[in-house]
C-alpha cells in the first residue's frame, strides 16, 4: 500500500488571485456606454458628425439626435436626425466623460 | 434603456420613420438629394419620387492658398430615382420636433 | 504545428498599453488599447489624432474612442505615434 499521501496544497500566500477582468473595454462595452451620450463622429472624408447618439447596429450604422455637421471646424448644416451609414465611419468618440 | 423618446432601437427605425416622407439624403462625390422616400432595404438603397439633387461644384481661385473659392450650385430635378447604397453617407428625415 | 503565436494575439498583449495606429490613408492615431474585437475595431483612450497634410500634421485630442477597423493598415506596440 502506498502510503505516500500527495502533500496538502501549500498556502501560496504570495500569489495574487487571478486578475479580475474589472474594466473589459471592448468596442461592444465602449458603444454600451455612450448611447445616450453626446458623441463625435468623423467620417473617413473628414467631416464630423456632433450629436446625441441614439443608437447603433452591427455595421456600425448610426442614429444621431441634435445632430451638427463640421466641415473644417465649422457648423454647415443641423439634423434634427440623422442616419449615417457605417461604411463611412473613422470613428466615435465620446465628447462628454463616459 | 429607452435613451430617447421617439423610440428608436436600432438606425433603421430612423429611416423606417421616414417612409412616405421627405428626407435629406447626403451621397459621396458632393451630392445632395431631398425627395420622399417610397423603400428602402438593408444596403440602404433607396426609391425617392419628386426629387431635386443638388451638385456642389467648387472652382478654386488662382492663387488662393486655402481651398477657397466660387460654389456653383447645380441643381436638377427627377420624378422617380433609385439609389444605391453604397454611395449613401447620410439620410435625415424632416424635424420631428 | 501551427503557427507559435497569432498577430491578434501580440495586439491582445498589448492592452492596457500605448499603442500608434496607422490607417491605409494620411491619418495616424495613439493611445491606450483598451480592448477590440475580431475586426480589429479598436477602442482608444487618451487619443491623438494626426492628420498628415501638405501643410504639415494636425493633431487633434480626443478622449476614449472606437476606430473602426475597416481603415486600419499597421499598429505599433508600445509607440506613442510618430512623435516619439
Amino acid at each position: 500500500m502506498d502510503e505516500d499521501s500527495p502533500p496538502p496544497p501549500p498556502p501560496n500566500e504570495a500569489s495574487p488571485p487571478p486578475p479580475p477582468v474589472a474594466v473589459s473595454g471592448s468596442p461592444t462595452d465602449f458603444l454600451k456606454g455612450v448611447v445616450g451620450k453626446r458623441v463625435i463622429v468623423r467620417l473617413t472624408s473628414g467631416v464630423d458628425y456632433r450629436g446625441i447618439l441614439s443608437c447603433l447596429d452591427g455595421y456600425m450604422n448610426i442614429a444621431l439626435e441634435q445632430t451638427e455637421e463640421h466641415v473644417n471646424g465649422s457648423v454647415t448644416n443641423r439634423y434634427g436626425d440623422a442616419f449615417i451609414r457605417g461604411n463611412n465611419v473613422l470613428y466615435i468618440s465620446a465628447a462628454e466623460p463616459l | 434603456m429607452d435613451s430617447n423618446a421617439s423610440g428608436i432601437q436600432e438606425p433603421f427605425d430612423l429611416i423606417r420613420l421616414s417612409l412616405s416622407e421627405r428626407v435629406f439624403v447626403k451621397l459621396r462625390g458632393d451630392r445632395e438629394v431631398v425627395g420622399i422616400l417610397h423603400a428602402y432595404d438593408g444596403h440602404m438603397n433607396l426609391i425617392l419620387s419628386d426629387v431635386e439633387e443638388t451638385i456642389m461644384i467648387v472652382d478654386p481661385i488662382e492663387g488662393s492658398p486655402n481651398s477657397e473659392g466660387t460654389v456653383k450650385v447645380a441643381k436638377r430635378k427627377m420624378n422617380m430615382l433609385f439609389v444605391r447604397g453604397d454611395g449613401v453617407i447620410l439620410v435625415s428625415p424632416p424635424s420631428r420636433t | 504545428m501551427a503557427s507559435q503565436i497569432l498577430p491578434l494575439e501580440l495586439i491582445d498583449r498589448c492592452i492596457g498599453s500605448k499603442i500608434w495606429v496607422v490607417m491605409k490613408g494620411d491619418r495616424e492615431f495613439s493611445g491606450t488599447l483598451l480592448g477590440f474585437d475580431d475586426f480589429v475595431n479598436m477602442v482608444l483612450e487618451d487619443v491623438t489624432e494626426f492628420e498628415i497634410t501638405a501643410e504639415g500634421i494636425k493633431q487633434t485630442k480626443l478622449s476614449q474612442t472606437l476606430l473602426n477597423g475597416n481603415n486600419i493598415c499597421m499598429l505599433i506596440p508600445g509607440s506613442s505615434g510618430p512623435d516619439s
